[in-house]
């Protein structure tokens, strides 16, 4: 499921900012690296988790590789949790309905 | 604590049941095990024995049969019946958000209003310069979906 993937892969500070970077437009690697205080196989691990999150995703371009955000990953994430609490409360409320009923009669 | 209406990203539920207010609220808590749907909203799935609001311990957690515990919250605000405010922490590894209930009296009814706010805020690394929060996972990006 993605949304746990997800969810877990957003739970790291400098994922969050590798995302954030990654939203004012594709970047490299390197261009990452240069700009956040970790190293550059850091990033790069960071990204393959992402990646594998479905929240960014890879293209070569010429011989660089680049990222972008994957923006129908994130709306997976709102989606759940969405749909979690749409649960809750339907739940909720078919229990209020049925102590309500008890209480007619 | 002030409710932050224009806040980016809250996810924002309400559901208006048949009961009169003080039997809603305490539906909700004191009892969640009758109704909440464990064994797809839960840590634990077809293992979670029971769901307890503590109100001494301050915080709500599930418990397994082996007594193995799971928190899921700190109770930050308790007002029955009208409010509760827990700082949601199902996931130690995530940043900790905010869940606000609210049970408003309409009639001989309650409606209740959920929400689920705070992604703005930093997660235990908050003090690091660079961490972003997830404002814009949630809030930015939902518009564009």
């Amino acid at each position: 499921m993605t949304y746990a993937l997800a969810l877990d892969a957003l739970g790291d500070g400098t994922r969050r900012e590798i995302l954030e970077r990654l939203r004012r437009g594709p970047r490299a690697v390197g261009e990452l690296a240069a700009e956040l205080p970790v190293s550059r196989p850091a990033v790069s691990q960071h990204l393959r988790v992402l990646k594998e999150a479905g929240l960014v995703t890879e293209r070569r371009n010429g011989t660089r590789r680049l990222y972008r955000v994957d923006t129908d990953g994130l709306a997976e994430v709102r989606d759940y949790l969405e749909s979690f609490w749409s649960d809750v409360l339907a739940a909720f409320e078919a229990a209020a309905e049925a102590e309500a009923e008890q209480e007619d009669e | 604590m002030t409710m932050q209406a224009t806040e980016t990203g809250a996810i924002r539920k309400s559901v208006t049941v048949p009961l009169p207010v003080e039997k809603a609220f305490r539906l909700f808590t004191d009892g969640i095990n009758s109704w909440w749907p464990f064994a797809s909203h839960s840590i634990g799935g077809d293992k979670v024995e029971s769901v307890t609001f503590d109100l001494e311990g301050k915080r709500v957690y599930e418990r397994h049969p082996d007594g193995t515990e799971h928190d899921w919250a700190d109770i930050d605000a308790w007002e029955p019946p009208n409010r509760f405010l827990l700082n949601w922490r199902v996931n130690p590894a995530k940043p900790a958000t905010e869940v606000e209930v609210q049970f408003t009296a309409e009639g001989d009814e309650t409606r209740v209003d959920l929400e689920h706010r705070g992604w703005e805020k930093s997660g235990p690394d908050e003090r690091s310069s660079y961490d972003s929060g997830w404002g814009f996972v949630l809030g930015k990006y939902a518009g564009s979906a």
